[in-house]
Formats: structure tokens, sequence, C-alpha cells
């Protein structure tokens, strides 16, 4: 995105995005502190997700004071808007984890060259328990008291997101209702009707106006606009509303009862008729009506009989009894509704889909296959045309047209990557030929499948956000070819300064087997402890890594810093990181001094004028095998023999015996050889100390002759 | 017992849309309204906050509970440890001691009548840590306050006349991570290499009691997260930590803890639900243990852990343990209800799921425990 940086009179700094399409451009102000213009540069990057890293430069101009600048983050949020909030989005990425890993290892466990036959049933439960997710939250429970007048249940809004996905649900994923598609579609558009109220006129738009003025309407018959909305709501099959809109009509009331017996016979007929009507599915929800029928024989018999009746009704004698002009014309218009004329149903409906239901619903009962649904919807997308092309509509002709191409586009088009890595589940498991094209590996594609390439680009968009890398490995793993390697740089990304970052990097390496990426980790991270000081830190993390070059190299440098400070007092400081360190060597590398370094201290500490000669032994043997240690420092030879003078000049007899002495001396003689090259550096000792070691271990060495 | 019971939990789920960084069951002053105190983080406009909410428990088994909004106060920082202690002076005000990320130490007083939140004292940021302060803990009596960060040891004492004080610095050597009291004087903190250290305010200079965890297999070590004591045991501690270990470590016995559970666990009974991160131990008070007849004192009490891979769960010395839930992300931190009347037969715990930075819509769960 192109952005302009513009410096308006205020003086405040923003960036407005710069784009042909949007009408109003968005202006995202800068909040800096303390920045006074002129400005010498600004540079911008993008930074995490969705964030624009803006460094502003402040020129050297300005008087008093140093030339400087800020780095600021800008979040650009969505300009869309969009029907759901990040925050949701969030809420469904985290939902759908657990369903689609549950389906996956379902998957991996089964025969993979073919499904079992109850496979459906897995993806069913799973496409529930997304569809549950997509439901903004709980509804707020029913009112007590209904309200007679009130036409629609305030509910939830619905989304476009959940209606494609119930639509997918239908077609692909649910098997048990395949003979029941139409009432199912049915059922589907009296929820989501409402989603094309935006762009068309639709019925849910025209029950909507006419429920706003029922509340002022005095002779409900008498207006035009209640028999259209009824009209409609039949031709859509919302059976239950146009019987408790007739249940309004004036003919009811107490005081007109006696004068309009007829009409309202009539009227109570009609409403009889509509709620005894034969449907074909498993079962009617509560509220809602109609007579419900499981076996094709059954229903058609049932159907047969209901339009004799309405036949009956329509040829009856009465209608030349009732005196009501609009009442009389309306309801035969509904019995023509009922009795499948097109040209009727054409005119109340709004746009095909809502036509489609209704031949459903009273023209072609008994539609069953794709084939001849799609030749039905053809039919009526030539009755009504498409003028506003909305994204559900595109979906429901490439569901039935079979065409899986135009689903998957439909469906990358019109929603986020997360509908199809999702929903790509359903249309694997709606037909063997969507399941092909979907695994192959196309050579386009880099030599990955469709499957792979959705769910990498979805890994790629939970990646982008701190809040939601974290579940990303779930849908890298689930990659075969490339998902690793991705899963690796994702990791190689993450600010393992942070301690929980990378304490969740470790735990998710442990869970794929990526030992080497962790022990990488676990190294920037020692550096970067060891960078700032926190020296312990940095030793736990290199020796978690096996790092034995690192713990080396740092050795040398805590060493200096052991030089400077271990005087008896201060030692007590070290006593935590040496028993960080631990006994066993390998771990320690370089650092495994330090371990012996504090014993021989110890020891040392423990002699004094009364001790035995048996702890001063000891402590003769802390300092041999100090001085034996390859590992232990030029640097420290000095001052630990300086330390341990007292141990030398034993008093009841030398503790250290010929060829000991002589290993000490040789050490000595090295040093004085040291001295010369320019990298010595010396101890800070007073200057009679190697004279006084050296005194010391010739008299030792001429008292353990004499002794031997 | 309330976990063997055929359907014995209840898990609510309150979903939140900020992302909660520590929570704590607040004081109950009335038997109806329970109060909880969240740390919370709005990723999308990058505020850190401290928040009072009120908890109505569900009429119902079939109803959800519900959280309303309370009192919040805007933080420096994230916070990283949030503890809660009785005020000796006003019950219904009891103190909130925070810690950050920038080393700040934030402490408040919560009006338990009005639900509000008042910043009673606050040490800046590098004015005691320098950095991110991995652990704090107030006494028991209310009086001092002793936080940790990466090789520092600090005490606030607490009252009239508010003063800091530092106990230690390493200087780097030595890292802490989590950080408890035994008793008025004496406390413990928990690092690096499993190790543990024991202090006591009389001998100042350094530990006085060292402890390494030295059971890790191969070259392996781990951290300590967690560190819960007894009222009535002070010598032992009892502390969480990586690769699902759970162990006891009594300073009167050194060099011999008492592992609960955790990969290094081999061979006994005591097997491990989690190989992550346990990020919170807490002994379980509602849980009596199996063998209640003969508690011998030497028994560690069972306790409550919660870990990085989702698991919540109650173990037991030599017992398998009981998990209570697997969530599909981390839960890093709970908190049981320990003021709970036991006439009442629910017992509510809260915590949230999720893991540490990674989360917006973060849920706070409740269970309901019904004997």
């Amino acid at each position: 995105m192109p952005g302009v940086t513009s410096n308006s009179s205020d003086s405040t700094l923003s960036i407005v995005p710069h784009s042909s399409d949007s009408e109003t451009p968005r202006v995202y102000p800068l909040r800096h502190h303390g920045l006074t213009p002129p400005l010498a540069r600004v540079s911008i990057s993008w930074a995490r997700g969705n964030t624009l890293r803006v460094s502003l430069i402040q020129s050297e101009a300005v008087s008093g004071q140093q030339t400087g600048g800020e780095v600021v983050e800008v979040k650009l949020t969505n300009m869309k808007g969009g029907e759901i909030t990040a925050a949701q989005w969030r809420r469904i990425a985290y939902g759908s984890v657990t369903p689609f890993a549950l389906l996956q290892s379902r998957k991996n466990s089964m025969d993979s060259s073919h499904y079992s036959k109850d496979w459906w049933e897995h993806v069913m439960e799973y496409s529930r328990e997304i569809n549950s997710l997509l439901a903004n939250s709980e509804s707020s429970g029913n009112l007590v008291i209904e309200d007679p007048k009130a036409l629609l249940k305030k509910e939830e809004e619905p989304t476009s997101l959940k209606a494609a996905w119930e639509l997918m649900e239908i077609f692909y994923a649910d098997k048990q209702s395949e003979t029941y598609i139409p009432e199912r579609l049915l059922d589907w558009l009296s929820d989501y009707d409402c989603l094309f109220s935006g762009t068309q006129p639709t019925a849910h738009a025209k029950l909507v106006d006419f429920q706003k003025e029922l509340v002022t309407l005095q002779i409900i018959e008498n207006d035009p606009k209640y028999w259209e909305t009824m009209s409609s709501a039949l031709a859509v099959g919302w059976l239950d509303i146009v019987v408790k809109l007739l249940h309004l009509h004036g003919s009811y009331q107490f005081d007109q009862l006696g004068n309009r017996e007829t009409e309202n016979g009539l009227v109570e007929a009609v409403a009889v008729l509509i709620s005894q009507m034969p449907r074909m599915r498993p079962d009617i929800p509560l509220g809602k009506l109609g007579e419900c029928y499981h076996t094709k024989p059954e229903f058609m018999k049932a159907w047969e009989k209901w339009r004799s009746q309405i036949t009956k009704l329509d040829c009856s004698s009465f209608w030349l009894q009732c005196d009501h002009h609009q009442t009389r014309e309306g309801l035969k218009n509904m019995l023509q509704i009922m009795l499948g004329n097109t040209s009727i149903l054409s005119n109340v409906t709004y746009h095909w889909i809502e036509l489609y239901i209704s031949h459903f619903l009273y023209v072609r009962p008994f539609t069953v296959g794709l084939e001849n649904m799609c030749n039905l919807a053809q039919k009526c997308m030539h009755l009504k045309p498409i003028s506003n092309h909305h994204k559900l509509m595109g979906l429901i002709i490439g569901i039935l047209e079979e065409n899986i191409e135009v689903v998957l586009a439909e469906c990358s088009r019109s929603f986020d990557p997360w509908m199809i890595t999702h929903a790509i589940e359903l249309l694997t498991a709606g037909s063997t030929q969507a399941e092909i094209l979907i695994h192959e590996e196309q050579s386009k594609l880099g030599g990955i499948s469709i499957e792979e390439l959705q769910r990498l680009v979805y890994a790629q968009v939970l990646s982008s956000h701190a809040m939601t890398w974290n579940i990303a490995p779930i849908y890298l793993t689930s990659c075969m070819k490339q998902g690793m390697g991705l899963l690796e740089n994702l990791l190689y990304g993450q600010p393992v300064q942070n301690h929980q970052v990378l304490l969740k990097s470790i735990e998710i390496c442990r869970l794929n087997d990526l030992g080497i990426v962790s022990s990488n980790m676990m190294k920037i991270y020692g550096v970067h402890k060891w960078k700032h000081g926190q020296k312990g830190s940095a030793v736990f993390w290199l020796q978690q890594a096996q790092d034995e070059v690192r713990l080396n190299r740092i050795a040398k440098q805590l060493f200096d810093f052991v030089g400077k400070s271990v005087s008896d007092e201060s030692f007590k400081q070290w006593e935590g990181l040496i028993e960080l360190l631990g006994t066993e060597s390998s771990t320690a590398g370089g650092l495994k001094f330090l371990n012996i370094y504090r014993d021989f201290k110890r020891s040392l500490l423990q002699v004094d004028g009364r001790t035995t000669t048996d702890v001063a032994r000891k402590a003769v043997e802390s300092l041999v095998s100090l001085m034996k240690n390859p590992s232990t420092p030029q640097r420290f030879w000095l001052p630990l023999l300086y330390d341990s003078l007292k141990l030398l000049n034993w008093r009841e007899r030398p503790l250290l015996n010929v060829a000991q002495t002589h290993l000490l001396l040789n050490k000595l003689q090295e040093l004085s050889i040291a001295k010369l090259r320019p990298d010595f550096i010396n101890a800070d000792l007073p200057l009679e100390a190697l004279n006084s070691v050296r005194l010391a271990l010739a008299t030792n060495l001429g008292r353990a002759i004499l002794e031997e | 017992m309330a976990f063997t019971s055929p359907n014995p939990i209840q898990i609510h789920r309150l979903p939140q849309y900020t992302y909660i960084d520590a929570l704590r069951w607040l004081p109950q002053l009335s038997a109806f309204t329970r109060r909880i105190l969240l740390a919370t983080y709005d990723s999308d406009t990058s505020t850190p906050s401290i928040q009072i909410l009120t908890f109505t428990p569900s009429q119902n088994p079939k109803s959800t509970p519900s959280l309303t909004h309370q009192s919040s106060l805007s933080t420096p920082s994230r916070i990283t440890s949030l503890k809660i202690a009785p005020s000796p002076l006003n019950p219904s005000k009891p103190l909130i001691a925070a810690s950050t990320f920038s080393g700040s130490l934030l402490f408040y007083s919560a009006d338990l009548i009005d639900g509000s939140l008042n910043l009673e004292f606050s040490v800046p940021e590098k004015g005691l840590h320098l950095g991110a302060v991995s652990g704090i803990d107030v006494s028991d009596n209310g009086s001092e306050c002793v936080s940790v960060e990466n090789g520092r040891v600090d005490l606030v004492s607490i009252g009239e006349k508010w003063s800091v004080r530092r106990v230690f610095d390493s200087n780097g050597l030595v890292s802490y991570s989590t950080v408890k009291w035994a008793s008025p004087v004496e406390f413990v903190t928990g690092g690096l290499g499993f190790g543990m250290h024991w202090w006591d305010q009389r001998k100042p200079g350094g530990p006085v009691v060292q402890f390494k965890g030295n059971w890790s297999r191969g070259t392996t070590s781990g951290i300590v997260h967690s560190v819960d004591i007894h009222r009535s045991r002070k010598h032992t501690c009892l502390a969480g930590g990586s690769s699902g270990t759970v162990f006891a470590w009594d300073i009167r016995w050194q060099q011999q803890p008492v592992i609960v559970s955790g990969a290094w666990a081999g061979g006994g009974p005591a097997t491990s639900l989690s190989e992550s991160e346990v990020w919170e131990v807490q002994y379980d008070s509602y849980k009596h243990s199996s063998n209640s007849g003969n508690v011998s004192s030497s028994k560690i009490l069972p306790a409550m852990i919660c870990s990085e891979d989702g698991i919540l769960a109650v173990v037991e010395q030599d017992e398998e343990p009981v998990e209570l839930l697997a969530e599909p992300c981390a839960i890093n931190s709970f908190d049981i209800d320990k003021e709970n009347p036991s006439v009442c037969q629910i017992t509510v715990l809260l915590f949230f799921v999720l893991n540490f930075i990674t989360f917006v819509p973060c849920e706070v769960l409740v269970f309901h425990f019904t004997n």
C-alpha cells in the first residue's frame, strides 16, 4: 500500500492510505512524542502483521537539540470494516483448532486408500462444531410474554460467513438429509434472506417494513401491503408468519365476528390449509407449521390430498358471499400460490433464490438430484435475472453446477483464508471428484496440492499476528511438503528475547521433533542474556543447548570477572552459579574449572593453625588437581599458589611430595616464560608474590626429598 | 469426593476480548458478591490495565455465570505477577501488589464495597528493578512484599511508611523466577536448574540453604516457575517447573526432594499428565487426601497445577494425577477460591486459558465442582 505522509497545518503527522477504489481515505495519526518539525527523513517499512513501522528522523536544523528520531508503529485496521471484528476472528481461529486437529488425526488413523462409510459422520461433527463457533454469541433468551404483533423474532445478526458454511454443510457434509435438501434450503433462506436485503428487495425486507407499520394500522385488511407481505412470506414458506398475520385479520375481532362470518370462515380455512401443508423433512422445529412426512409415497399421498382440498376451497361458492374485496382477492391469490401458479409466484418473490424456494414448495415438490435442482435454478435465474451479484449467490450457483473450482474461487474471493482452509474438509467429503482435484499435487502450485496451498496461506495469516502465531504450527504440520520448512522459518522469526515466547517455541519444537531448531533458539537466547549481563541465565541456556563452543568462550570472560571479585566475601555470589553448573563435567565445558575452584576455596577456608594435617592434605589435593587440569586458566596459577602459601609452608611436615612439587615448579617456570608474551595478563598481586611462592616451593621440595 | 462422581465438573467459558496476563479472586466480603481481579492487555490499543470484575454465579446448572466490569486503572506496563494480601487495618480494602515487565512495582487498595481501585504506592521503573520483575509475593500479614528479578531480591515494607530495601544482588550470576513467603521472616525463591534458595532475613548476605534438582536425565534441566507453601507446613516448598515437574523440597531434608509428578519420576506410580512447563502450582484445599485416615505429616498434600500444554490437573504424592481439563492452548494461571464456604456445594475455580502473549479472545473459565 503506498502511503502518503501528510503534514497538515497543525503539524501533526499522519498516514493516509492511497488507493483508487476507496472513496474516503482513512487517516492514521502518528503518535509521536516530542518531535518537532522539520523532519529530515521519513522511512516506512512493514513490521509484523498489519503494522507499518515509520521511522522519523529529525533534521539537524532544529536549534538547541541533538539530531534525533523516533520509530512509531502504525496499526492498519481492516478498511472494509467487515461483519466480523478482529477479536471475533481470533475467537473463531482458536475455536476451530480443536475440531480441525481432531478431524486430521481421525483421517490419519483411517485407511488412507478409501474413507469408510461413516466418514461423513465425523465431518458432520466437525462442521457442527465450527458452525457453533460462527454464531456471534448466545442468544439473549426467549421472552416470556410474546408480543402477538411481533412477526420476526429478534435474534442475533446473521453473518454471510455462517450462511456460506451452512450452505456447504447442506450440500457436502450432511448425507443424512440428502433427500431433504429443498426443505433445508428453505430453512437456510429463512435464516439468511436478510443478508440479501442490503443489495436488493427481499421478502424479509418487506416483512421488516410491514412490521414497522403494523402498530399504526387500524383496519389491517384494507392495506394492500398486508396482502403483499403475506403472499411473499407464503411463497418462500414462512408459514408460521403467514398464519400469524392472517389471525390479525379484522374479521376475528369480537364486534365484527357476527356480520363477517363467511369472510372469517374463509380466512380461517386458508389458515388451516397453510398450517396443514405436507412437508417432507425429518422433523418440524417448534413454532414452525406443516405436517411432516419422512417417506416419499406418504408425502405424495398427503400432497395430492392437500392440493385437492385447496382446489375445492378455490371453487367454493362461499367466495361469492364474501363482501370484502381485498380479502377475497388476497386469499384467492394465496390459494393460487399454493396451487403453484408460476406467474404469481414470480410476482410475489423478489430474487431468484426466493423464486427457487417457492418452486420447490408449490410447483415441483418432488425434485431430487443436483442436476434437476440446477436446471430449476437456471430457470429461476432466467425469470428473475441477477441484478446485483451477491457473494452467496455465486456460491450457490457453483455448488448447484457441481463446479468445485467455482466454489473454491468464490470461497477464497469472498471470505477470509480461514473459510477455505476449513471448508475444504467439507468439499472433499462431498465427492470423489472434488477430493481428487483438491488433493492432486499440481506443478503450477510448485508441486503442492490446493489443500496444502490454502493451509499454508492461512498459516501465514495466523503467524503474522502476535496473538495467533502459536496456532499456526497446527496447520503447518498438516502440510506434507512445505509445512515443516515454514514451521522452522516461523520459529526462527519469533522474538526469542521474550522468555515466554522462547518457552512456547521450545514446546512447539518438542511436539514436532525439531530438536535442532530449539537448541538454536536456546543458543540465541543464551547469547542475548549474556550480552545483557545475566550470566547465570546465559550459562543455563547454553548448557541446555549443549553448546560447548560458546560456553568455553564465555568462560574466558567469566574468569576475568572471577579474577577481580573472588575475594572470600563476595564468593558467596558465585555459589548460585556454581550450583547451577552442576557436577557433570560434560555440560559445563570450560566452566568446570569454577566447580573445582570453589571446592578448593572451601577447603582452604577450613585450613587454619588448628586444623589437622588431613584437612590440609585435602586442600593440597584440590590444588594439585586444579593445577593439573588443562581448563584452569593460566592467569589463575599464581594467585592459586599465592593463596595456598600456608599449605606450602605447613609446619608439621611437607604436604606435597617431590613429583607434586616438581609439577608446581614447572607451572611456575611456564608462567615466567609466558610473561614475555604480549597477551599475558598480570595478576593483581603484590610484587613479591612470585618470589615468595618460589621460595616456599623450593623449601617444600627440600623437605620432601629429605622425607622420602 | 469431588472428582469421582460421574459428571462432576461444569465448565463455563466466559470469553474476554483482551489478553489476560494474570488473575486472582478477591476476598469475599458478603455471600452474594464475588469479585475477581484481572490484569489485562488490549493488543488493539496496546494498553495494559488492571480491572475488578463482579462474578455472578449461575442460578441453575444450565445457565452461564456472568462477569460484569466494575472498575479499571491503566498500568504503565504489562503485569507479570499479581498477589493479594488482606489489609490488617481495613478488611474491606485488601492490598494488591503487581509487578510489571518494565520493572515497576504497583500497590493498590481494592474497595470491596464499591469495587473501586486506588493506587497506594509505586516503585518506578529503574527505581529498584532494571528489567522485568519475574515474581512477587506479599507476606501473610500484609506487612512486606518481596520481589525478584534477574539476580536481584528486594523488599518493600508496606504500611504507613513505605520503604524499599535490596536484600541481595548477584550481579546477574543467578536468576530467580518466582518467590514465596514461608513465614514473616523467611521466604523461598525458585529459578534455573530446578534451583531453590531459602532466605532468612535474620541472616542477611545471601541464601541460607540452596538446593538444585540433580535428577535430570542426560543433560537437560529445567526452571522452577511457581512455588507454594502450605501455612501449616512452612518447611515444605512445593515447586512446579519444566517438563511437567512438581516436586516438594523440605529444607530439613535438604537434598532429598520428593518428586510428585514429572518426566523424571520414572518407575514409581507418580506419572505425569504434562510434559511441558508447569506454570502454576497451588495446594488444593478442596481435594482431600485419598487415604485421609492416616495422613502422615511427611506426605505431600494434593495440589493443583496448570501447564503450557493445556492441562489442569490435581497431583498427589504416590497417586495417579487427576486430569480436570485438557485445552488446546496453554493455561497460564488459575486461582482457587479459598473462601468459599464448605456448606455451599459448589466450589468455584477460575483461571485463564491462554498462552501468555498469544491470545486475545482469552477466556475466563469457571469451574463448578459439585459434590
